[in-house]
């Protein structure tokens, strides 16, 4: 009888104390740390062309524009939401700008223009998803079928060139040899960051995705934040489409649209709950990091790109799988 | 083996992290006997369930059911043994029939077209066979579960669990979401089952259901026993006593009230479309007014209607210092000068995730920004003095609510509001599931904050909160006020006053 009792007492510990450390705040981003410098190492063991200043700016120059599309969705999914859209709105900005040129607009200005109709398809996702209660799955996919069609029936479904003088340094040029897009991605994760965690707005956003609720009613204005995070992140997607029209010097209806996976997989990778009220941006930036480092090391050692598919849905499978798991930690 | 008790638990210890939760903890239960366990929370209650049901392992022990020694490593096992836990939330398949629902766990089945088919004749017979021993016969087992009360929900749940030959039932707070007559009906089940030779271990936080069901009374506190009493050989303060220790006292404040300063709030001719009618009353600055309602009463609209947290269309008026209030939002409310803690602690009031000092800093954000930023320093500093004011037992600001207990999560909703500006507290169920050390302080904590000018209105389905804590009270049944009271009401009084309505 003696032993049955110290067998029941044994068995458990090692799963616990795993679960323990999922519990803890810095788990998720300290693990994809670790991650990442492995991935660097094992690269730049596999091939000699990998670790070098180069292709290390590549591969951020490579993921600028899903980055910026992954940091604005960062706070609405922690916010309680979730854009589907924003890919698309990144396709439909650079066929805009290509259309609104041929026109005889002025670039910049059209570029304004295609600014103000994504923050109008958020102001859209926000209204549908807040007052009407729609889930935000369902609706921001209605809005991405939305956005994606009308930008097909805009172009025929052909790409079109986007080489406007005075435009594409946006997507080229460097700054002390850093790329431009690579710059913005990196400014607007330190902006988001800044408003997350020092403000008033920021405290907001984790309230409303903690506990919409409660929120309510200690007088927080819920569905504002969350319509504002729409908003954010619908702009994202526009910027993201005018940084990648600008490096392709051409605008598809389609650009982006391949890309919406990554920067879910992203966002959930990094840390940020699913359900809501838990995440950071620099988790973000880390999974960002290392799924355009994957792409990049692939390449290298000529793994087809279809591989590369393979692989992200993995890695998108073992995230979930962990926020799971990291939920029931926090659960014991 | 001498002990032949129904179930022994002996010298059982647990820690987490470390910290020990159970030592050296013990609980008999003979055949047909109802042992309450009561205890503050953080006792050590749950924990010790929880080891009874196979969801924790013990870290040092002995466990016999019928002289038997076990080890449960799952909640199969534990059920294996005829240990079955009844949780405080009704779990049912509402779109299952009640003959569904009671023989989940052993359909019946009959060989037919060359398969095995759940054999629903059977099912309905042994169903009513089952609900006939418990004395209810008369549920019909054919209609789903969804269009009972949730009294008879509880009675599917009982019958359910002697299907599965349980012989230990474990029943947690079971009357929360009863009425008093329902609980009645749910203690004469209880009655029954101990002719049938089934133990319960009945968990509450009334005293006076313990005393009107258990046989005996298992205190719990910092994770030891801390009392065994023959129910029908003790009473209610010995109990207390042993549950709060050396210091035990009475549960609400003696000191007089202040001199009641002017209305902060007037309700003239209130109404809620549907939930509540033509209700009048004023409540003064220095003055704790009670409501008592049982659920349905419109005791669980009110107060969120008086701060703007009902959409529902509203009559009447509504004075807030002399000028006409209207709100519409939580907003207006909170910025009128209102305070408002929400009776579902868990779904409504708490953000598990943030810190104790980010949840008391939300409200009232404004306060502790600086320029574009919110000062986290002066979050630390507002959240500390109300964490030593309060007496909050939390590690430090910076942790995370959802790992304190009740009592002390109930603190934090209630420290959210203490800011300057605000002058009029709305608390529903101000103490459900809150233990009683903490009751006792935060009863304490509302009189020193009238002394200091508050106006409170407490709504509370708690007849003896109301009775004990309120300066004046008032009685609310179908939507209306049905008695005025003033201080010193007894708890059956006030009972007394919807009974009669309800009769009539």
């Amino acid at each position: 009888m003696a032993t049955t009792t110290e067998t029941a007492a044994a068995a458990p510990s090692l799963k616990r104390r795993f679960m323990e450390l999922l519990a803890k705040p810095w788990s998720g981003v300290a693990m994809l740390l670790v991650f990442y410098l492995i991935l660097i190492a094992v690269f730049s063991i596999l091939s000699p062309f990998f670790f070098n200043t180069r292709n290390m700016l590549q591969i951020g120059l490579n993921v600028a524009y899903i980055g910026l599309m992954a940091a604005a969705g960062t706070p609405l999914i922690i916010a309680g939401g979730l854009d589907l859209s924003v890919a698309a709105i990144a396709g439909l900005t650079g066929v805009m700008i290509s259309l609104l040129v041929g026109l005889g607009v002025p670039v910049w200005v059209a570029v304004g223009l295609a600014l103000a109709l994504a923050a109008a398809i958020g102001v859209a996702n926000g209204l549908f998803t807040t007052r009407l209660k729609l889930n935000p799955l369902i609706t921001t996919l209605g809005m991405m079928s939305i956005v994606s069609g009308i930008a097909l029936v805009l172009t025929g479904g052909l790409t079109r060139p986007l080489m406007i003088p005075g435009f594409n340094w946006i997507g080229n040029e460097r700054v002390f040899s850093i790329p431009i897009p690579l710059i913005i991605m990196v400014v607007t994760f330190f902006a988001l960051w800044l408003v997350m965690t020092k403000t008033k707005f920021g405290r907001f956003i984790y309230a409303a995705g903690g506990n919409a609720e409660a929120s309510r009613l200690i007088g927080i204005p819920v569905e504002r934040t969350v319509i504002v995070l729409y908003v954010i992140s619908a702009l994202a997607g526009a910027v993201a489409g005018t940084i990648l029209g600008a490096m392709l010097g051409a605008a598809g209806p389609n650009a982006a649209g391949s890309q919406l996976l990554t920067v879910i997989a992203a966002i959930i990778l990094g840390g940020t709950s699913l359900n809501g009220g838990r995440g950071s941006v620099w988790g973000t930036l880390l999974a960002v990091l290392i799924l355009g480092t994957l792409n990049n090391g692939l390449t290298l050692l000529n793994v087809s790109s279809f591989w590369q598919d393979v692989t992200r849905g993995v890695v998108l499978m073992l995230a979930v799988s962990l926020d799971q798991l990291r939920n029931r930690a926090l659960g014991e | 083996m001498s002990s032949t008790a129904r179930l022994s638990m002996r010298g059982i210890d647990k820690s987490f992290g470390g910290v020990p939760v159970l030592s050296n903890v013990e609980l008999t239960l003979e055949a047909g006997e109802v042992v309450a366990l009561l205890g503050s929370n953080g006792a050590g209650k749950s924990t010790l369930v929880k080891i009874l049901t196979g969801l924790y392992s013990r870290d040092a022990g002995i466990v016999e059911v019928d002289g038997q020694a076990v080890v449960f490593g799952k909640p199969a096992d534990a059920i294996a043994a005829g240990v079955k836990l009844l949780p405080q939330e009704i779990s049912v398949m509402p779109d299952l029939s009640v003959g569904e629902n009671i023989l989940l766990g052993d359909l019946p089945m009959k060989p037919g077209f060359g398969f095995k088919q759940v054999d629903y004749k059977t099912i309905h017979i042994r169903a009513t066979e089952l609900l006939a021993q418990l004395g209810f016969e008369a549920l019909d087992t054919h209609q789903d579960v969804k269009r009972l009360s949730v009294a008879e929900q509880r009675i599917v749940e009982i019958a359910r669990a002697i299907a599965g030959q349980a012989r230990i039932l474990i029943m947690d707070e079971p009357t929360a979401a009863l009425t008093e007559q329902e609980a009645e009906l749910l203690f004469a089940i209880i009655r029954r089952l101990k002719q049938q030779r089934v133990s319960v271990v009945y968990i509450s936080h009334y005293m006076s259901e313990v005393f009107e069901i258990s046989d005996r009374i298992v205190v719990l506190r910092d994770g030891r026993n801390a009392g065994d009493f023959v129910t029908r050989d003790t009473n209610k303060a010995a109990v207390l006593a042993a549950m709060i220790g050396a210091t035990a006292g009475d549960l609400y404040p003696t000191e007089p009230p202040p001199p009641p300063g002017t209305d902060v709030l007037k309700v003239e001719g209130f109404g809620v479309r549907g939930k509540i009618a033509d209700v009048s009353f004023a409540v003064r600055s220095g003055e704790i007014l009670g409501i008592f309602g049982l659920v349905g009463s419109g005791v669980e609209v009110l107060g969120r209607a008086l701060y703007g947290a009902v959409h529902s269309e509203r009559s009447g008026q509504v004075t807030l210092d002399g000028r006409p209030y209207r709100p519409s939002t939580p907003q207006h409310g909170k910025e009128a000068g209102i305070g408002f803690v929400a009776a579902e602690r868990k779904k409504e009031g708490i953000i598990a995730d943030l810190t104790v000092r980010e949840n008391i800093a939300l409200p009232f954000q404004n306060r502790f920004t600086r320029g574009l930023f919110v000062s986290t320093e002066a979050e630390t500093g507002h959240a500390q003095n109300w964490i030593r004011d309060l007496g909050i037992r939390t590690r430090g600001p910076e942790q995370k609510l959802r790992t304190l207990s009740g009592g002390n999560q109930q603190k934090v909703c209630l420290a959210r509001w203490l800011v300057e500006g605000v002058k009029l507290l709305i608390l529903e169920e101000p103490t459900r599931g809150v233990d009683i050390g903490a009751r006792r302080e935060i009863y304490g904590k509302l009189r020193e904050l009238t002394a200091k000018g508050y106006a409170v209105i407490i709504l509370s389905s708690d007849v003896e909160e109301v009775a004990g804590i309120s300066d004046r009270s008032l009685v609310l049944d179908r939507g209306r006020v049905v008695e005025e009271f003033s201080r010193g009401v007894t708890p059956a009084a006030l009972m007394a006053a919807t009974a009669e309505t309800q009769t009539a």
